[in-house]
């Protein structure tokens, strides 16, 4: 199964390499390289991760009936366990290229820029225009912390509404978070204000994005993060990749008493792995009760993850998915073996902004 | 202005019934009442109803944990209070 001491270990040291001294090389190198070595090191770890892979895969056919087409992999219509495996290698590739675009962003956004199309840019410009600030409504999906970044040098004043995952998991060294400071700090440097990080007990957290809306800002919020369980009673049920899943509507409340319009934006990896299309949608209706609106915004995460699903965060993690009411208790003990590595999580720092469930 | 805070807070805000009536002293963050869109909910009303703004210095969770504490709060952000203290 390849969980034994030595092997988290040398996987640990893998990650901290690439990102450290592997990445900020190949981020250097012209993007046609850069990427495809970056693919190659995620078809390595689709090989080699097979505890993770086999969750990944797991999930993917329990949960994947109807999901789309995939991105350059012909999926054509439903999931079997071949295009499982076909979109879990691209999961795993795009993993190794999410690296790729952080370090494009050392020396200025110009880099990565020159690789990502952006679809949509009016319909945030004339959001803007109303003066009372706009919501981006995402999800953990692609390279949405590097589109965040993206966004903001071009123009928006952006602030994010999540957590830096390093800074919250537990048994990181001080050494270790001060690695993934040091990291992070590419993106952080393109906020308008620092993450608004929600966490038990924080309360001010909604009112600090409705001060930055006020100012005529831009918030983002990704709707499709399991609730904590002090949040459980707020969320509500809604349809979600053929199922219903239980996520928090937070973001049509924060809406409707700002007056914010609230657009979706989803970032896409094109076929040949190094240039993506960031899109944003027009303005979501916030009209009918908050079920109804959020409803909405969780069929646009949804149609994302159906379109493209080896850029879902959440395919990896079981308890989160069961969070989200999409699975149900195994009858049998998982044959994925353990969770991934609070490490191994923060690698793919899509799912930077979660608490990590202790123990 | 306790009557008025105290009614916003028991009508729009507490969902367990079984806290009501509710006390000017009840913590508010203990017993759950006030979550991040509740505040948020809040501080719409204290703005709009007694004409303060509240900065986002002022998010403190100290101000808003009963309702004495947040006419307190909003006793020394009122405009008049606020150009005595300026003066």
């Amino acid at each position: 199964m390849g969980d034994s001491r030595a092997e988290r270990a040398l996987r640990s040291l893998e990650g901290v390499g690439y990102w450290a001294a592997v990445a900020p090389l190949l981020s250097r190198l012209p993007a046609a390289i850069g990427y495809r070595a970056a693919c190659r090191r995620g078809d390595w770890l689709f090989r080699r991760q097979t505890a993770k892979r086999a969750e990944l895969v797991r999930n993917l056919t329990l949960l994947g009936n109807g999901l789309g087409t995939g991105l350059g992999t012909g999926l054509g219509t439903g999931l079997g366990a071949a295009a499982a495996q076909q979109v879990a290698r691209d999961w795993f590739r795009f993993a190794s290229c999410e690296v790729l675009d952080v370090m494009r962003l050392r020396r200025g956004t110009r880099p990565l820029r020159r690789l990502v199309e952006i679809q949509g840019r009016e319909h945030l410009a004339a959001a803007l225009a109303g003066g009372k600030g706009a919501i981006l409504c995402g999800a953990h999906f692609g390279s949405y912390n590097s589109s965040y970044s993206l966004l903001h040098a071009s123009g928006f004043p952006i602030t994010s509404i999540g957590r830096w995952q390093y800074k919250y998991t537990v048994g990181l060294s001080s050494a270790e978070r001060r690695f993934w400071d040091l990291v992070y700090r590419r993106l952080r440097r393109y906020r308008q204000r620092p993450n608004i990080e929600p966490w038990p007990g924080r309360v001010e957290v909604a009112a600090l994005a409705a001060a930055a809306l006020r100012a005529n800002e831009v918030v983002t919020i990704a709707i499709d993060a399991p609730p904590l369980d002090s949040d459980l009673a707020r969320a509500v049920e809604v349809p979600f990749l053929g199922r219903r899943a239980k996520l928090l509507p937070g973001v049509v409340t924060l809406a409707r008493l700002t007056g914010a319009p609230v657009l979706m934006c989803f970032q896409y990896r094109r076929a040949d792995y190094r240039h993506q299309v960031l899109e944003i949608s027009a303005p979501v209706p916030m009209d009918g009760d908050v079920t109804t609106a959020f409803g909405r915004c969780a069929a646009g995460v949804s149609a994302a993850v159906e379109r493209a699903p080896a850029h879902w965060a959440y395919w990896t993690s079981t308890p989160d998915l069961r969070t989200l009411e999409l699975r149900g208790p195994d009858p049998v003990p998982s044959p994925a073996g353990p969770s991934p590595r609070a490490d191994e999580v923060m690698m793919r720092h899509r799912a930077a902004d979660r608490v990590p469930t202790p123990g | 202005m306790e009557t008025v805070i105290n009614d916003y807070v028991s009508r729009e805000l507490v969902q367990d019934q079984g806290l009501l009536p509710l006390t000017d002293d009840t913590s508010l963050l203990e017993t759950g009442i006030l979550d991040s869109l509740n505040l948020l909910r809040l501080v719409v009303f204290l703005e709009e109803r007694f004409g303060i703004a509240v900065g986002d210095a002022d998010l403190l969770p100290d101000n808003f944990a009963s309702v004495n504490a947040i006419c307190g709060y909003v006793r020394a952000r009122e405009p008049g209070k606020q150009e005595a203290v300026r003066g």
